[in-house]
């Protein structure tokens, strides 16, 4: 069955040996990527990806990724290779210029092998609007599941064992929630750790670089590599950068978790439920001091609308840019005004342009206060609620999803009145930038739940010691779907 | 019943930093269309801005120099709305909290010194250049994102002079701060008018009217001074002034309305997430207002100091290079009053035939004041120094060496020059009878011949004194 379900350690073990190639792992994920019928991919870059390949020779043993395939989501400018965010009105679209995110794992030696796909620019949680349909979850051979999104394309790669590590973003949950759906480890650190200068950007002050690994070491390896300033991204911090790896399993005692009763209380998967019970006896039998706390309701209630709200605003503001004159399809017309018109309408799908005009209502000079800075301030007291629980607390620990993933049937990305406290809260982490990480908890029917873990900001050395404690009394890393099945 | 016009200014300056205001692409003018631009500039997807320092320093500077508050927070907004010039969809701004606010400027008007009030400074970006032709228009990229700083005023400007003087008061800080080029003519500067017009004395506004594309300060007072009549006329004849805006027409010296405004449009302003809010150290804005260039008034002063007439001061301010210029060749030790008149005819009556600016004046400024030295010491003639000067236009070397090789010393012995003229005064006895009978220009007709006989190089007021006292003994 090849290598791909192999970790990054693992398979860097063997590169190292010599028992595989750069080369025989492209080749083995290119086979994959054409079996594979999740429709995951906008780009397959065989060409580029074996090219790459061949000019690796000699293993780099101190660094991780030499000669790992990876595959990243559509929505970061790669240097002439077509880029699009799953949307029409970038159909045909090459950068001249590669994201900070890309080019840092270029120059360490991972190859490349995907463009994967996403909801239409990233914005839903379905992995169902972008351009070329649905993409599917691996773990669900009949199709009848989501895989989850935005980062849909990404998750179900690494799932499906085509490779070990994906890019993704995360804005409200894009890579932390496919993660729960597919018993992946989902990771976005703090705000401002990872540059996004090439990532498309759908809501700057929620947007995540996030990714996909199949267990809590190979995240911390990455982010060794991710994390650090970039001047070309005014809000990439300058905070000194750590060695991520060090800190792994190392002794958990005492650490304090804090569990929201509110957000448990609103699950009623059993199989979650107890999964979730057991992992926190298991813990505390671990030494970690874990705590029931409660956060006010109303509060928990408003995340998703103030999300709603601030992400419109921001990505209609960030999507102006797509106006089909510089780039990108254009649709003719005799002004201006017509050949933007035609050429949004076109390009971007119903949902999208909902999106927009909600975002654009809420900038409205009459409507500001009562929408945006009133989204704004709820952001804030969210924001507020959350640290105070950190103040005391080394993380907040709760299931990721309150379900498996949903079907298709019946649910849909379009902005409705069905709300669940547990299905939306993990845009906390993207509201207060904080280091998020979704690890595998369990499985109901045969499809993966996973749990979650925020911690303070730039604590990331914290929040991988202790998540590889979770993964460790769980006991579930480094599957893959067909193994599931 | 006489009208007064209540005017407010809005005034864009182009900067000239090396790159854009949030771009490393390279700030330039005249360049080939679209050669100087990055992915930034264009907007493509995943592209960030970044503050651009000098940007920064600059609008201290010129805040600093407008009297104004400078806010040690540097905050930017978005300014959202679909144009074909305007790449990202939205400009980048500072609507909320502007870099300098509440100064003002005081400016000389016939009736003595006027403080206009300045509202507000904040940078900003510019957008592409368009040109339209009949069946398309075509896109300049190289002008996007050029750091741009706006000027607001207050509405406390009365007439067309008063604002002509305010834009020139302006200008001049913006050239002399080296922020800008300054050229109205080029775009690089600016100027919208607002104006309205009220019974003298009332406290109330009438109705506003923005007037656009003023390509000159001359023109800036023409048009005012044309809408002001304009307005009038509306309301003598019972009309009511609409809220427009009107451009000003070179050709006929009017305003011809472009549109007429109805409600203003929605930006939907807020806070640019891609740049957080930048604090900056009392430090950084000390120490940019302390390394500023010198503003005029400041210069004024100085110049006044060394005796220069209010002309020449006048003369050597009007353009900052021209100032500089001449401060850089004072340091030669030459005397400043000889030095600005050199500058102010002999080279400025170059600039002028050749039509090029003092940057591309081929003398340097230390051996023009190496030239009017050796004129006071009396080693050259005027006459001799005009040549040198001509030869330095076409080598830029130093007039003592050109001197000894043009072999144009002057002779100032007097027992040479004695000689000369007793020679032309024996030669010309009639000049002699004729200085006995009160005619003194025998004086200058036989000084004329000894420069002749010499080949201009005698030292002209000595041979003069020589002559007359000659004369006298005879």
């Amino acid at each position: 069955m090849g290598y791909l379900h192999l970790s990054i350690t693992e398979l860097h073990e063997l590169l190292k040996k010599g028992e595989v190639t750069p080369l025989d792992l492209v080749k083995e994920a290119i086979d994959k990527m054409k079996a594979d019928n999740n429709n995951a991919f906008e780009y397959i870059m065989e060409k580029e990806a074996l090219e790459q390949a061949s000019l690796l020779t000699k293993c780099e043993e101190d660094n991780p990724l030499w000669g790992i395939p990876f595959g990243i989501k559509d929505n970061y400018s790669t240097k002439d290779v077509p880029t699009c965010g799953s949307s029409d009105i970038l159909k045909g679209y090459v950068p001249i210029f590669s994201s900070e995110v890309y080019q840092r794992l270029i120059n360490k030696h991972a190859i490349p092998v995907a463009k994967t796909t996403l909801d239409e620019l990233a914005m839903g949680g379905s992995g169902t609007t972008g351009h070329l349909g649905k993409t599917y979850n691996p773990w669900d051979k009949s199709h009848k599941h989501q895989v989850g999104g935005s980062s849909c394309g990404s998750a179900a790669m690494v799932s499906a064992g085509i490779v070990p590590f994906s890019i993704g973003s995360d804005t409200g949950d894009s890579v932390r929630k496919p993660a729960s759906y597919n018993a992946l480890v989902g990771f976005k650190p703090s705000w401002g750790r990872i540059s996004r200068f090439g990532l498309f950007p759908f809501a700057t002050s929620l947007d995540h670089v996030a990714y996909f690994t199949r267990n809590v070491e190979d995240s911390a390896i990455l982010l060794n590599v991710l994390a650090g300033r970039d001047d070309k991204d005014s809000s990439s911090s300058f905070k000194e950068v750590e060695d991520y790896t060090l800190n792994l399993n190392k002794d958990v005692k005492g650490k304090k978790l804090a569990v929201i009763k509110e957000i448990v209380d609103s699950i009623d998967n059993k199989d979650i439920i107890n999964a979730f019970n057991s992992s926190v006896e298991k813990l505390r039998a671990s030494g970690v001091i874990i705590d029931y706390v409660h956060m006010d309701l109303s509060l928990l209630k408003a995340i998703y609308p103030a999300y709603i709200v601030i992400s419109c605003a921001e990505a209609t503001s960030n999507n102006a840019n797509l106006d089909g004159i510089k780039f990108g399809q254009r649709e003719d017309g005799d002004t201006y005004q017509e050949v933007i018109m035609k050429t949004r309408t076109n390009g971007f799908s119903e949902l999208i342009r909902r999106r927009f005009i909600i975002g654009s209502y809420s900038l409205l000079k009459e409507n500001q206060n009562e929408l945006f800075l009133r989204a704004q301030k709820a952001r804030r007291l969210i924001v507020n609620a959350t640290n105070d629980i950190l103040k005391e607390y080394d993380g907040i620990y709760c299931p990721a999803s309150p379900s498996v993933a949903p079907l298709f049937v019946g649910s849909s990305d379009k902005l409705s009145n069905e709300y669940l406290i547990a299905d939306n809260y993990l845009a906390i982490g993207n509201f207060a930038g904080l280091p998020s990480i979704t690890i595998p908890l369990g499985f109901s029917e045969k499809l993966p739940f996973g749990v979650n873990l925020t911690c303070k900001a730039f604590e990331e050395s914290n929040t991988f010691n202790l998540a590889s404690k979770i993964e460790e009394v769980i006991g579930i890393k480094n599957i893959i779907a067909k193994e599931g099945e | 019943m006489p009208f007064e016009a209540v005017i407010g200014l809005e005034i864009h300056v182009e900067m000239k930093t090396k790159s854009k205001m949030f771009s490393s692409g390279p700030v330039s003018f005249g360049d080939l269309p679209n050669t100087k631009i990055n992915p930034v500039d264009m907007a493509f997807p995943g592209t960030m801005p970044v503050v651009n320092k000098q940007a920064v320093i600059n609008a201290i500077r010129v805040s600093h120099a407008l009297n104004m508050t400078i806010d040690h927070e540097l905050w930017f907004d978005r300014k959202n709305y679909f144009y074909s010039d305007l790449p990202k969809g939205y400009q980048i701004t500072q609507q909320f909290r502007p870099i300098g606010s509440l100064g003002y400027l005081d400016i000389k008007t016939a009736e003595g010194l006027k403080r206009i009030r300045v509202e507000r400074l904040h940078m900003e970006e510019d957008t592409c250049k368009q040109l339209h032709s009949w069946d398309c228009s075509l896109l300049d990229y190289n002008r996007a994102g050029i750091p741009l700083i706006e000027i607001v005023s207050m509405p406390d400007m009365r007439n067309g002079e008063e604002a002509m003087k305010y834009v020139e008061k302006i200008r001049s800080i913006v050239t002399f701060l080296d922020v800008s080029d300054g050229k109205m003519e080029e775009g690089s500067l600016r100027c919208d008018v607002n104006i309205s017009i009220r019974e003298a004395g009332s406290d109330k506004f009438g109705t506003k009217v923005e007037i656009k594309n003023l390509n000159s300060i001359a023109n800036i007072q023409k048009a005012i001074d044309f809408e002001m009549k304009r307005q009038e006329q509306v309301i003598l004849s019972g009309g009511v002034v609409t809220q427009e805006t009107r451009r000003f027409d070179e050709a006929s010296k009017e305003t011809v309305l472009m549109r007429v405004k109805t409600d203003s449009v929605d930006y939907k302003y807020f806070t640019d997430p891609n740049l957080p809010p930048i604090r900056l150290s009392d430090e950084f804005v000390d120490e940019a207002i302390r390394t500023s260039p010198e503003l005029a008034d400041s210069k004024y002063k100085r110049y006044e100091s060394l005796g220069l007439s209010e002309y020449d001061i006048n003369q050597l301010l009007q353009d900052c290079g021209i100032s500089s210029y001449f401060d850089e060749a004072l340091k030669s030790g030459a005397s400043p009053k000889l030095l600005a008149n050199w500058v102010i005819v002999d080279v400025q009556a170059i600039l002028n035939k050749e039509d090029i600016s003092i940057k591309e004046f081929k003398i340097s400024p230390l051996h023009l004041g190496e030239l009017v030295k050796i004129i006071e010491e009396g080693k050259v003639s005027n006459k001799q120094a005009r040549e040198i000067f001509t030869e330095m236009l076409k080598i830029d070397e130093s007039p003592n060496e050109l001197m000894k090789k043009m072999g144009t010393s002057m002779i100032s012995d007097e027992e040479a020059i004695k000689a000369m003229v007793n020679e032309v005064i024996d030669a010309n006895p009639q000049s002699v009878i004729d200085y006995k009978n009160g005619k003194d220009r025998a004086v200058g007709f036989l000084v004329g011949q000894i420069m002749k006989k010499s080949q201009g190089k005698v030292n002209p007021a000595l041979t003069n004194k020589l002559v007359v006292e000659e004369l006298k003994r005879r």
